[in-house]
């Protein structure tokens, strides 16, 4: 079967302008004559994903991602490599592409301010030229399964920021879109709406075979909605894989909350961190290689009697900031 | 006193700065300004040829014109920041601030002005001469230049007072417009009120606007029935009754916000 | 195909319109307060042209003509592709990517995304000058229709190449604002003002000439010969105005612009 995103050593530079400062005088040059910088934001960046799969799109800031997002939307066009998409070239295939793909960003708003969603709806009927009938029946569809209810004839600026953004999904959905692209849905909403919008994404591209592409901050976001994790850094790519593995197999390290009848737990063990003590509940971090999880155990026993204890997997942000360092330190002494 | 002074001096030193940043938006107005000039200097050598009936020199005109819009000019439009700052809830915060909302407001408007009418001033006077090759006599630029500045001043007032409108209108801009048209014609900007019809020379009489622009600026033209001392007296009325004005308007909104616990 | 366009185009300004209507009561003050805008500003006009017959050839009624083309255009522009004010504030801030992602025009979709208001307010104003001048009868109406399309041609063709400097050089807001407000400024006097020179710039790289001169001149007198000038001078403004924006696109898809990476 074709590959939904074929990526093949990607790379794309900007030539940017560095503004040479404040003044005048320093205006006229820069428009004259100005200074520029190479930047190269993607690096030979290569990967591949099927149809119908749900992958989530990491990387800190600068790293690259709305560069690659852009590219694959047919936004920007590449310095080098291949990319296709739904066996599109997007930069060469902006217009038959378009149909079969939808976008959410969720800084940028698609949905006209002043009008209810319906009207959007209508509006971008003509846009991706979809039947009468067959338009009508999706808008009823999408709107029974967002459960939008009334909201869809009340105006956008009236909406909550939740409900927006179930609008602005459906809007996305419309023209039934093999390839979905999200940028940052659930930033700003609460932990109900995001985990009711993360529940509607899962159902629906699992329902449709939807292809999504997400990147996003919140690792609730990536768990709760993605099987798998492409991380990017510096425009290279720094790991792919599935989100499972991801946590278990790069930090082997354990959160470990005691609750004890002593008021502060003094540990000095190598490998454990003590990151808070106090009021009879302490929060450790154990580094398995280096201290086992009974060591530390027996040496908090040797303080006080244990009333509880609860051990969990690192977080995954921690797992993808180390992933970040290490890249950093790596590349720093290769 | 000297507290007062250096404490709304404060003000004004921020937005002198402020006005410095807003460079390009002063350029514009300096092109239009000389292309407006040089457009009526054409206007009025064309009336001229068709022959006026009271008859008037078109350099004088110009001149007239350069003095009216380097007013108008010079005034910057607070009432957009103000009806931002109300937008934004700003004013909330400045309520329990010891200085006057208001008072400062205009302090910082003054320094704006400040930086404006200097640089307009300029080139009101080098295009002028430039279109019409002629200088007014140097004693009534003189004049011009005290009055003008006052009056630019209370110009900027009765700005703040439109801004003030945002705590009950959505969008103060379309009363802007219509407010400055208005001043465009009983003002006399473009020529002066006696080339008006009688009716609206009456009706000017009533409103700030000819104090504002065709009294200070006539003193270029010619010596009209309007001395400096009259016209002294009349825009230090105006400004009082601006000042209440915008006293009273801005103790009826913040009456009100505090009513709907603002 | 083509009907898919037409479809989408229609679509887009029924929508743009219907937001422009939304907010029924600020909508109805901008229509109300530009037309009194307009007529205020005309009083100038009309009191000068009491005290003067004509011109240099124009009289009352022509100056009306010229004024009310131009408003009428203006607001044709500004109410169906209003979003040709804001062209430059969208390339700069990446407002055109949610619009690349969809398969239509993007220059045809970023004009129709905004409506001003007030420009329904210039339209209406402009079509009562034009009724008023006392130059057009009612078997005359087709012409003025066609008319005030080319000038609107004229308005958005002009703004869509000031605005997308913005492709190369950035923050283009002030200096394309600018030229803008002098296309309008130009437009609003009458031609035989201008001197040779300045004629040829009017008909070229500002074309205040069509916008408003020759619009005017085709309905005070129809001639085949003004009707083709004006086709054919609308049609290459629109030409040089895509091609500048296609050009534009072309780079805004290779990311080099003025900015500080991130």
């Amino acid at each position: 079967m074709q590959a939904a995103v074929e990526l093949h050593q990607v790379s794309k530079s900007f030539r940017v302008r560095r503004a040479r400062g404040a003044g005048f005088t320093a205006r006229v040059f820069d428009l004259l004559g100005p200074e520029t910088q190479t930047v190269l934001a993607v690096d030979r960046l290569s990967f591949s994903i099927a149809p119908g799969e749900r992958v989530a799109f990491i990387g800190p800031n600068g790293a690259g991602k709305s560069t690659t997002l852009k590219m694959l939307a047919g936004i920007l066009r590449p310095d080098a490599g291949d990319v296709r998409v739904l066996g599109f070239v997007p930069s060469r295939q902006r217009h038959q592409l378009a149909f079969q793909i939808g976008t959410v960003f969720g800084q940028r708003s698609q949905l006209w301010y002043q009008l209810p969603p319906r009207d959007t709806f209508a509006l971008l009927g003509r846009v991706y030229e979809i039947d009468g009938r067959e338009h009508k029946r999706r808008i009823d569809a999408l709107t029974s399964v967002f459960e939008l209810g009334t909201l869809v004839d009340t105006p956008v600026r009236h909406l909550s920021l939740g409900e927006r953004m179930r609008c602005e999904i459906v809007a996305s959905l419309l023209h039934s879109p093999r390839m979905l692209f999200l940028d940052e849905p659930t930033i700003g909403l609460d932990v109900s709406a995001k985990a009711a919008i993360r529940e509607l994404l899962r159902s629906e591209s699992e329902r449709q075979g939807v292809t999504l592409l997400l990147t996003s901050h919140d690792t609730g976001d990536m768990e709760r909605v993605c099987k798998r994790a492409i991380v990017i850094h510096r425009g290279q790519l720094l790991w792919d894989g599935p989100i499972a593995a991801l946590r278990r197999s790069y930090l082997k390290a354990k959160r470990v909350t005691v609750w004890t009848e002593a008021e502060h737990l003094e540990l000095t063990l190598p490998g454990v961190r003590v990151l808070s003590s106090g009021s009879y509940r302490t929060e450790l971090e154990i580094a398995l290689e280096i201290t086992p999880l009974g060591q530390v155990v027996d040496a908090a026993l040797r303080q006080a009697a244990i009333r509880d204890m609860a051990i969990e997997d690192a977080p995954l942000d921690e797992v993808i900031r180390a992933l970040y360092a290490n890249a950093d330190t790596g590349s720093a002494s290769s | 006193m000297m507290a007062f002074i250096v404490k709304y001096a404060a003000f004004s030193r921020i937005s002198v700065a402020q006005a410095r940043r807003e460079r390009g938006e002063l350029y514009g107005r300096i092109v239009f300004f000389a292309v407006i000039l040089g457009v009526f200097s054409s206007l009025w050598r064309a009336v001229a040829e068709a022959g006026m009936p009271v008859a008037a020199d078109p350099k004088t005109l110009v001149w007239y014109l350069a003095a009216t819009e380097w007013i108008v000019l010079s005034a910057p439009p607070i009432h957009l920041d103000i009806q931002e700052a109300i937008r934004r809830g700003d004013v909330v915060y400045r309520l329990g601030r010891p200085a006057s909302y208001v008072i400062g407001e205009f302090a910082a408007s003054l320094g704006l002005l400040a930086a404006r009418a200097p640089l307009l001033g300029l080139t009101a006077f080098l295009c002028a001469f430039a279109f019409t090759r002629w200088i007014p006599p140097l004693g009534a630029l003189a004049i011009v230049v005290p009055f003008g500045l006052a009056a630019a001043a209370l110009m900027t007032g009765l700005h703040l007072w439109i801004g003030l409108l945002a705590f009950w209108l959505e969008d103060v801009s379309p009363v802007y417009w219509v407010w400055q048209k208005l001043m465009f014609v009983l003002g006399g900007l473009m020529m002066p009120l006696e080339l008006y019809p009688q009716f609206i020379q009456k009706a000017a009489a009533f409103t700030p606007f000819p104090v504002m622009l065709a009294d200070p600026a006539s003193f270029v033209v010619w010596n009209r029935l309007v001395t400096p001392g009259a016209l002294a007296r009349s825009l230090v009325i105006w400004c009082c009754a601006t000042a209440i004005a915008v006293w009273w308007t801005f103790r009826r909104a913040t009456s009100a916000l505090t009513i709907n616990g603002g | 195909m083509a009907a898919k366009s037409l479809a989408f185009a229609r679509a887009l300004i029924a929508t743009n319109l219907k937001a422009a209507l939304a907010l029924r009561g600020a909508f109805v003050i901008q229509v109300v307060f530009m037309l009194l805008n307009n007529g205020t500003f005309f009083v100038f006009w009309w009191a000068l042209m009491h005290q003067v017959s004509a011109l240099r050839g124009w009289r009352l009624g022509d100056i009306q003509l010229l004024f009310g083309v131009v408003a009428a255009g203006f607001g044709l522009a500004v109410t169906v592709a209003g979003g040709v004010r804001h062209l430059g504030r969208f390339i700069e801030e990446g407002d055109l990517d949610t619009l690349l992602t969809q398969p239509r025009s993007v220059l045809v979709y970023a004009l129709g995304v905004r409506s001003q208001p007030s420009g329904f307010g210039d339209l209406l104003s402009g079509m009562l000058f034009i009724a008023w001048s006392g130059q057009v009868s009612w078997r005359m109406v087709p012409i003025v229709l066609a008319v005030i399309l080319a000038s609107a041609l004229v308005f958005v063709a002009s703004g869509i190449v000031f605005f997308s400097l913005a492709f190369w050089l950035g923050r283009v807001e002030t200096l394309a604002r600018q030229l803008w407000e002098l296309l309008i400024t130009f437009s609003l006097y009458p031609e035989p003002l201008f001197g040779g020179m300045l004629r040829l710039a009017l008909f070229t790289i500002l074309p205040a000439g069509f916008v408003g001169y020759l619009p005017a001149r085709v309905v005070h007198a129809p001639s085949l010969l003004h009707v083709s000038l004006l086709a054919v001078g609308a049609g290459t403004y629109l030409a040089l105005a895509v091609l500048v924006f296609d050009r534009g696109l072309r780079r805004y898809a290779s990311g080099s612009r003025f900015s500080t990476f991130g």
